[in-house]
């Protein structure tokens, strides 16, 4: 024993004792504690990845000058298998002015215009030769010329349009270092009725606690 | 012990010492101790890609010469292609001369269907969980422009609703930005073609620059990002949509890596009624010289803050 060292006595043996037992404890702990990390948020939910159609640039509709590009099929514009040439079909109209469609041609919902303004076949179709289109002056186009007939009336956003301020460019901005790609008009409106429909949208940023509950669930937008 | 085995005695020796009571809970508490020690530095196994020395000592993005340049970038398609599994391309991409952009948005034709916010996502390595949007469109009832009643959480099983219109808001590239003149260590600065830009690599994320911006363009990364490896968008840029880390901000920045190369921005390409017009204003016969001439009311958002934004929000009628 060295000098100095006087000999524990019990009591201060057993204090000692729970001191290094409660000491030995408290780490122990800890390093469960450390392991086990029970506050870490692993089970937590997952914000589900965005649906990929969200994601796509295609455009809504394909218009006559696409299809004739992929070289698809092309029957449903070739009017004279119906109708006889030079005898156009007359246009029949029911009791409030508006424009009956016939069941032939079911698929086609008119709505050209407010207060049905726009609703007579030969404003844009040629009655002298159904494979093209006339204008209010006298021009003759072609099916995949529509956009300037939709411009024949439609001024001011023909011209932002040919600006590419109306409508959709993809592309290059910087014209001298790539190609721009320019939609037509039938691309996004749909002739007969060219007002945009309404369609359903990708769902709202959540918050950084989770579970977040989402605004009513939506049944996918249908487009005529 | 070449010692013949004692019988015990009562008087304490050396052996009692060493394997006394007091002995043995000493030792016992050292290796629970030293254990325990270990265990609590358990954290560190998920430190991997934490920081590599090189990270460490990298110079500011101003400072760095080609050659230091060539090297990060290395690195980072190196570090991304460990975690990911996909080799980027990683550019560094200067301005262009002679160019300054703008943004214009035609708040008549947005329907706030969102896909703007969702494809800015994919193509700048965003994190999913949890979610940083760059884009935020709100909602706002027609004839409100106060956009502190607006509502981003709309959830309508159809837009746009009638009543309303829709306004994305990203960051507005000001032309005085109070986010930079905060930023401590500058590491966010404007470039000359008007992109405020953030090195991620110097960032400390003290995010004074996120209180100090108006319109809550810039977010923070509380923690790793999380992308997933099937979405990843190899196509990167040092200053733009590389993965970043825990702890740095991030924000729009006009898609770098795409219009620094003459492209739109990811934003722009996918909104399907070609709301939104980008270009170069000094040339006067780009889409946005051309929306600033012809159009006639034009707002760029909380101006009264002095900010100058390169963002122009307009209506047709």
């Amino acid at each position: 024993m060295s000098p100095g060292h006087k000999r524990p006595t019990e009591k201060s043996l057993r204090r000692t004792n729970r001191v290094l037992v409660g000491v030995t404890c408290g780490f122990v702990a800890l390093a469960v504690a450390m392991l086990a990390s029970p506050w870490k948020p692993s089970t937590q939910a997952r914000i589900p990845l965005v649906d990929p159609s969200f994601l796509e640039q295609t455009a809504w509709r394909k218009s006559y000058a696409d299809l004739a590009r992929e070289k698809a099929d092309l029957s449903d514009f070739e009017c004279y298998v119906c109708h006889e040439k030079k005898n156009p079909p007359p246009l029949r109209y029911d009791a409030e002015h508006v424009l009956i469609v016939p069941d032939e041609h079911s698929d086609i919902k008119m709505g050209h215009g407010t207060h049905n303004r726009n609703n007579l076949c030969y404003n844009c179709h040629n009655e002298g030769n159904l494979l093209t289109f006339s204008t209010r002056d006298g021009n003759e186009l072609q099916f995949a010329e529509s956009s300037r007939l939709c411009g024949s009336c439609h001024g001011p956003n023909y011209r932002d349009w040919e600006a590419g301020v109306h409508g959709r460019m993809n592309g290059y901005w910087n014209h001298q270092l790539g190609e721009f790609r320019r939609l037509d008009c039938v691309n996004c409106h749909n002739p007969h009725s060219p007002r945009i429909p309404t369609r359903q949208p990708a769902p709202p940023p959540h918050p950084l606690r989770l579970p977040f509950v989402p605004g009513p669930s939506a049944p996918p937008a249908t487009t005529p | 012990m070449s010692q013949p085995l004692q019988p015990p005695t009562g008087i304490p020796d050396e052996t009692d010492r060493l394997m006394g009571r007091r002995n043995f809970l000493r030792s016992s508490a050292a290796f629970a101790g030293l254990g325990a020690l270990a265990a609590s530095l358990s954290p560190l196994r998920d430190l991997q890609d934490y920081t590599s020395v090189d990270e460490f000592v990298q110079k500011y993005y101003k400072e760095m010469t080609p050659d230091d340049m060539s090297k990060v970038i290395k690195r980072i398609e190196d570090q991304v292609q460990r975690q990911y599994g996909i080799r980027p391309h990683v550019r560094d991409l200067k301005p262009m001369d002679g160019v300054e952009f703008v943004y214009c948005l035609n708040l008549t034709r947005c329907i706030g269907c969102r896909k703007c916010v969702h494809a800015c996502v994919a193509e700048n390595n965003q994190s999913r969980n949890p979610e940083i949007q760059y884009i935020r469109v709100l909602k706002l009832p027609h004839g409100s422009m106060d956009v502190d009643k607006a509502d981003h959480l709309y959830n309508p099983p159809a837009v746009p609703e009638k009543g309303y219109f829709y306004m994305p808001v990203q960051c507005q590239q000001c032309h005085n930005p109070p986010c930079v003149k905060v930023c401590p260590v500058h590491a966010t600065w404007q470039e000359k073609d008007g992109i405020t830009v953030i090195d991620y690599d110097w960032c400390i994320g003290c995010r004074y620059c996120e209180a100090a911006c108006p319109y809550w363009a810039r977010r923070f990364n509380f923690t790793k990002p999380d992308i997933p490896k099937e979405r990843l968008n190899p196509n990167m840029a040092y200053l733009g949509n590389r993965p970043r880390k825990q702890g740095v901000m991030e924000k729009c920045h006009f898609c770098v890596q795409r219009t620094r190369v003459g492209r739109y921005p990811a934003c722009l390409e996918v909104c399907p009624v070609g709301a939104r017009k980008f270009g170069n204003i000094l040339d006067p016969e780009s889409e946005v010289s051309y929306i600033l001439r012809e159009k006639r009311i034009f707002i760029q958002l909380k101006e009264e803050m002095g900010t100058n934004p390169r963002f122009f929000y307009y209506f047709e009628k």
